[in-house]
């Protein structure tokens, strides 16, 4: 696996990929860091916070080439002859986004050493923003690589992580339509308004359910809660499996 | 020549038999389609494995999700909050523990609860509130309930309709048995006072989440009579605070406006006048003659600032002259350096004397632009006015004109001075009076600053205890809570520095990344 890691880390130094997402990212995350020096008032675990909506545009950049990329050269097929399992070489590639994505978050880490230096205050939000935007990069990474694992084509691989990642962040809008949807449904059939609205509720609550920035909505003031962290965890990790088995899938129609 | 024998060599074909019997053919065939067949049975097998592995790695996922947010979600969940801004305290606890396993409090958000809380309102009530059901055994319910939707909610609660709650949308309501008691998300914080005033912006410098909740449940499981009326309209600042205060000590707290007709109400327990820049009219300090007359309990509390320096209070004084009291048109200089805050003479440390230094934690307090309390000996016998807080030996009094400036021979002798006073008369059902010589233990604008918890505030309260001594009234002790400062240095976040991080985070860093993106570019297209 670290055989993987490696040549897949130091691939994006030997591409323009990695220096154009670190460029991207520190140019944003520096925007957002000077907009609230000039107030005075520096927040880390709201730029944090606004940063989360990059995963859009980073994610699908870093991860479209991962296994697409092999596919269109054809040199996948070392990964299905070589002594090692594919589980291990999912893992060794999306661990080296993940790294990638770190060495960007050091943008933060510089940010939040100036704060200190000019008097301000790191407070426990901003870790549990910190740790939040982590455990998210790895399940949107994840996501990104199986996008980059059913497709040969990197463009298309793009746009499926945009499109999945674009709907997870809307998932809290997308519930509100559906429970509204419903409850003027319900309402239509001629149920009392009253039950029509409860259960709309119900299905927002649902489909709200799903919604990771939600879960981990209240660490940004201090609350951290482990099942939160789990659900970003299991969701990474069915992601993991759903790309492990695609690539199963293509070793034995090989054979 | 190498290649050419390499590619002279021809690579061995294995011998057809081309006289193969049709019986052979057929053998082979049927080989070859049981060989395909098993190999059609193995893939389906494989495809077969592979939805149901993942079909069920899907089901785990959603199962073990959903049970470790039942089972473990709350357990496992953590306020790591600066000053436990999200967990309510031990006062809190103890109070919900003291009350009946039978007892259940409602309290209904009157809109949706807002899926993301952080930089709103509601970001340290809605967690506050999820700590208060979950510590109070089944006591307490926490719903949200959008008005517009279900607008029978506001029958349910308020079945006289005497709140008004249709105009109450983004607010709480907790109700008790029938009762209900109403709860303003911007009330449950402190402002700073100065920024309100000079530049209209809320800045939020303290948290009051948990001691208006408490409170408010308090007061609605206590049965508690005690009636306060606060005199409006005499051109004071404000009452928004020791309203709060009042409230919270289960103190029913009404307005009394100055009127025509002004008449002390019968079933006032504590007249309270609080800040007033302009003096008492005569058919007040009638009404008000006859309410002390009664027994009643008075509190006052006037300063000496730029709004009243020209006023005399002749009819106030008329009033307390009957309990021994006089506020002199006077302001009270603090000549002693260790009694003086921050070397400002207007700004010092007054000390409780002995029979009310238990009053608050520490018997030495704030005062601030304080006029002169006396007693006068001659106006009523049977009164007894003692001294509340005084200054040091080395104070003075100054008169001051309209402008600010000390009047010529306007100094008077250094001594002791009192900056408030206590009377009892001696009626059969005697009267009370607290009076204030400064506005730092009532006043809006010191209380927001200093917050609920300062020892200010601790006094007043006890001398609320003390004039309500005949109806006993508590109220519990919670603690306002900071809320985290995310100001820079002001010397380090200048424009220059600004511009600094400008350059740096947004210009140099990005083009040199870039510039190495570039130039990998180009070495890969050259290869």
């Amino acid at each position: 696996m670290y055989a993987i890691f490696k040549r897949e880390f130091l691939s994006y130094f030997r591409a323009p990929v990695g220096y154009v997402a670190i460029a991207i990212f520190t140019f944003i995350s520096g925007f957002i860091f000077y907009s609230q020096f000039l107030t005075g008032i520096v927040n880390i675990s709201s730029e944090v916070i606004s940063l989360r909506s990059l995963f859009v545009v980073i994610v699908p950049i870093i991860t479209m080439g991962l296994l697409a990329d092999d596919k269109k050269r054809g040199t996948d097929i070392l990964y299905y002859t070589t002594p090692i399992s594919l589980f291990n070489v999912v893992c060794g590639k999306v661990f080296a986004s993940f790294a990638l994505f770190m060495i960007m978050f050091v943008n933060v880490i510089i940010h939040m050493i100036v704060v200190l230096c000019c008097g301000g205050v790191i407070g426990v939000g901003a870790v549990g923003s910190i740790i939040v935007f982590i455990f998210m990069a790895f399940m949107f990474i994840t996501i990104g690589m199986f996008a980059s694992a059913i497709t040969d084509s990197q463009i298309v691989s793009a746009i499926v992580s945009f499109v999945i990642i674009f709907v997870t962040q809307l998932i809290s809008m997308i519930s509100d339509y559906i429970g509204t949807a419903m409850c003027s449904l319900i309402t239509m059939i001629g149920i009392d308004s009253e039950k029509a609205s409860s259960f709309g509720n119900s299905v927002k609550n649902a489909v709200a359910w799903f919604d990771p920035f939600a879960k981990t909505q209240n660490f940004r003031i201090g609350i951290f809660s482990v099942s939160a962290l789990f659900f970003l965890v299991s969701i990474g990790v069915l992601f993991l499996y759903l790309t492990y088995r695609v690539l199963e899938k293509k070793r034995w129609s090989q054979a | 020549m190498m290649n050419n024998d390499l590619n002279n060599k021809k690579t061995p074909v294995m011998p057809v038999r081309t006289d193969m019997s049709g019986k052979a053919k057929h053998k082979n065939n049927t080989r070859e389609n049981n060989t395909n067949a098993q190999s059609d049975d193995r893939a389906g097998k494989l495809k077969l494995y592979s939805i149901g592995s993942v079909v069920l790695l899907i089901a785990i996922v959603l199962l073990s999700n959903i049970l470790f947010d039942g089972i473990f979600g709350k357990a496992l969940t953590f306020d790591f909050s600066d000053y436990n801004q999200n967990t309510i305290s031990q006062e809190s606890v103890d109070f919900l523990n003291s009350l009946s396993p039978d007892t259940h409090i409602r309290i209904v958000g009157l809109f949706e609860r807002p899926d993301n809380v952080a930089e709103t309102a509601y970001q340290c009530i809605i967690p506050l509130l999820d700590d208060y059901v979950k510590k109070s055994d089944g006591k307490i319910t926490v719903e949200y309930v959008n008005m517009t939707e279900q607008p029978s909610i506001i029958s349910q609660l308020d079945p006289s309709n005497s709140y008004d709650l249709s105009s109450k949308a983004n607010s709480y309501v907790i109700q008790y048995n029938g009762r209900i008691k109403i709860v303003d998300p911007y009330d449950c914080y402190s402002y700073d006072e100065e920024s309100l005033a000079y530049y209209g912006q809320y800045v939020v410098i303290g948290n009051n989440t948990e001691f208006t909740f408490t409170n408010a449940m308090y007061n609605l499981t206590s049965d508690s009579a005690f009636k306060a009326y606060i005199i409006t309209g005499l051109k004071e600042a404000g009452n928004v605070y020791i309203t709060k205060i009042l409230d919270a000590m289960s103190i029913d707290v009404t307005e009394l406006p100055v009127s025509e007709n002004f008449t002390v109400p019968d079933d006032c327990d504590l007249l309270i006048l609080n800040g007033p820049n302009s003096d008492i009219s005569e058919k007040m300090y009638v009404a008000m003659t006859d309410y002390l007359n009664r027994g009643g309990k008075l509190f006052v509390a006037v300063d000496y600032s730029l709004d009243n320096v020209s006023v005399r209070y002749e009819r106030l004084n008329q009033l307390l002259n009957q309990i021994n009291i006089n506020i002199d048109p006077v302001l009270i200089s603090e000549n002693s350096p260790g009694y003086q805050l921050g070397g400002y003479s207007v700004d010092s440390t007054v000390t409780a004397t002995d029979d009310f230094k238990d009053y608050a934690g520490i018997p030495y307090l704030h005062s601030t632009y304080a006029r002169s309390v006396r007693e006068i000996s001659s106006a009523n016998t049977g009164a007894k006015a003692s001294p509340v807080l005084v200054t040091s030996e080395k104070a003075s009094l100054l008169e001051v004109d309209s402008q600010g400036n000390v009047t010529a021979d306007g100094s008077s002798s250094e001594s002791q001075y009192n900056v408030a006073m206590y009377a009892v008369s001696s009626d059969v059902k005697p009267a009370r009076a607290f009076v204030f010589g400064t506005l730092n233990f009532s006043s809006d604008a010191y209380i927001s600053s200093y917050g609920l918890n300062d020892s200010n505030v601790d006094f007043f309260r006890s001398c609320i205890r003390e004039l309500a001594s005949d109806k006993p009234v508590n109220a519990l002790t919670i603690t306002t809570k900071d809320v985290e400062n995310y100001s820079l240095s002001p010397e380090k976040a200048t424009g220059s520095y600004a511009t600094a991080m400008l350059v740096v985070f947004m210009v140099v860093i990005p083009v040199i990344l870039v510039a190495m993106a570039v130039i990998v570019y180009t070495k890969r297209k050259n290869l």
